[in-house]
């Protein structure tokens, strides 16, 4: 399953999830440019990382939630390496908060930055990809078809990149592009220590069929193999990473 | 306007409170600034002075009169280089 002398971008990938899909991707012989946006020593020390592994990085700063911002990410790509074999669409944001307490301003800038961000790099990602085809894998959340406390924003963001995955699937199907998302249930990062207490991790734990939580290296290894050839007809799919939790969910009767 | 009237005006945009609330004593609690705020006050300073401020140094940030003097601090250095 080698990705030797590919090209791939992976949107917020300082820390967290996107900083495991990077250094897996780069493990398998992928030179990465590491996007992000508010931590630069994280992502330099990805980069680093990266490196140590005998591929090369870039670092590029940019706010996906700004369309100028993503155009800028891209002409800097298109200039310095004239191509990009794969998309990982990972950066998030968003706001906890009730329904009743939901404004325009939180709205937008989730939306901007979980949903449009996709649309936005695959248009740009698609012609990088012109005539060698290439990858596009988002990363997405439970949240997208189940209801989870304060989640409403990011659950409906996630909705839509999961139904904005489908159509550009069938779009860029003829120019060799497999478009997918990967949907995890609560993992192990910063991100979850800020929606959930402690006490909803631990009993996310005893909810997990497979007996532990879900870690980024689980996410990043589904990425990996919807990169590879191996992956070539699964298209506009959700792949779920969740250890068997939503399909368990009326076995939970007591836990 | 010198580097504070532009900040505070910013800020006073963004949660949409009256600058004439905001000294440089003020916390962001104060100034009813949530996270999303903050975040988009440091990007709207970051395009006007045309630095970059990362998390690791904002979160520093005890006041509004804190933000002022680490831009101040940045963009003396930037018109030094
Ligand atoms: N953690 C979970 O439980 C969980 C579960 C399911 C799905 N997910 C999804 O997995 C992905 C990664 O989550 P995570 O847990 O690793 O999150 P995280 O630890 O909060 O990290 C978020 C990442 O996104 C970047 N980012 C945020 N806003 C950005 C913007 N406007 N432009 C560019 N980059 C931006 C951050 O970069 P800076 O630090 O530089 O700002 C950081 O690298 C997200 O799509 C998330 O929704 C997470």
């Amino acid at each position: 399953m080698s990705l030797e002398g590919k090209l791939a971008l992976v949107t917020g990938s300082g820390r967290g999830i996107g900083r495991a899909i990077a250094l897996k991707l780069a493990s398998q012989g992928v030179d990465i440019i590491v996007n992000f946006f508010r931590h630069r020593d994280s992502a330099e020390q990805t980069a680093k990382d990266i490196e140590a592994l005998g591929v090369k990085a870039e670092v590029i700063r940019a706010n996906v939630g700004d369309p100028a911002k993503i155009d800028e990410m891209f002409d800097m790509i298109g200039n310095k390496f004239g191509r990009l074999d794969i998309l990982i669409s990972n950066a998030a944001s968003g706001v906890g908060r009730p329904v009743v307490d939901i404004d325009v301003k939180a709205w937008e800038w989730t939306m901007d930055i979980n949903a449009r961000a996709l649309l936005l790099c695959a248009q740009r990602a698609a012609k990088l990809m012109e005539g060698r085809g290439g990858k596009i894998v988002s990363i997405s959340s439970l949240g997208s078809r189940f209801v989870l406390p304060n989640y409403t924003i990011v659950g409906v963001s996630k909705a839509a990149l999961e139904a904005l995955t489908r159509y550009l699937a069938i779009e860029l199907a003829p120019r060799g592009i497999c478009v997918n998302v990967v949907a995890a249930s609560a993992v192990e990062t910063e991100a979850l220590k800020f929606y959930f207490k402690e006490g909803l991790v631990k009993n996310n734990r005893q909810v997990t069929p497979a007996g532990r939580m879900v870690i980024p290296e689980d996410v990043a290894n589904v990425v990996a193999f919807l990169c590879s050839e191996e992956a070539f007809m699964i298209r506009g799919q959700t792949i779920i990473v969740d250890g068997g939790t939503s399909v368990g969910l009326f076995t939970l009767a007591g836990k | 306007m010198t580097i504070e009237e532009q900040i505070r005006e910013i800020i006073a945009k963004i949660t949409r409170v009256d600058k004439s609330i905001i000294t440089r004593e003020s916390t962001f609690k104060e100034i009813k600034a949530d996270s999303l705020d903050v975040v988009q006050a440091l990007v709207a300073v970051e395009e006007t002075f045309g630095i970059e401020i990362p998390d690791e140094e904002a979160q520093k940030f005890q006041n509004f009169g804190d933000f002022v003097s680490y831009v101040e601090n940045r963009v003396a250095q930037e018109e030094k280089v």
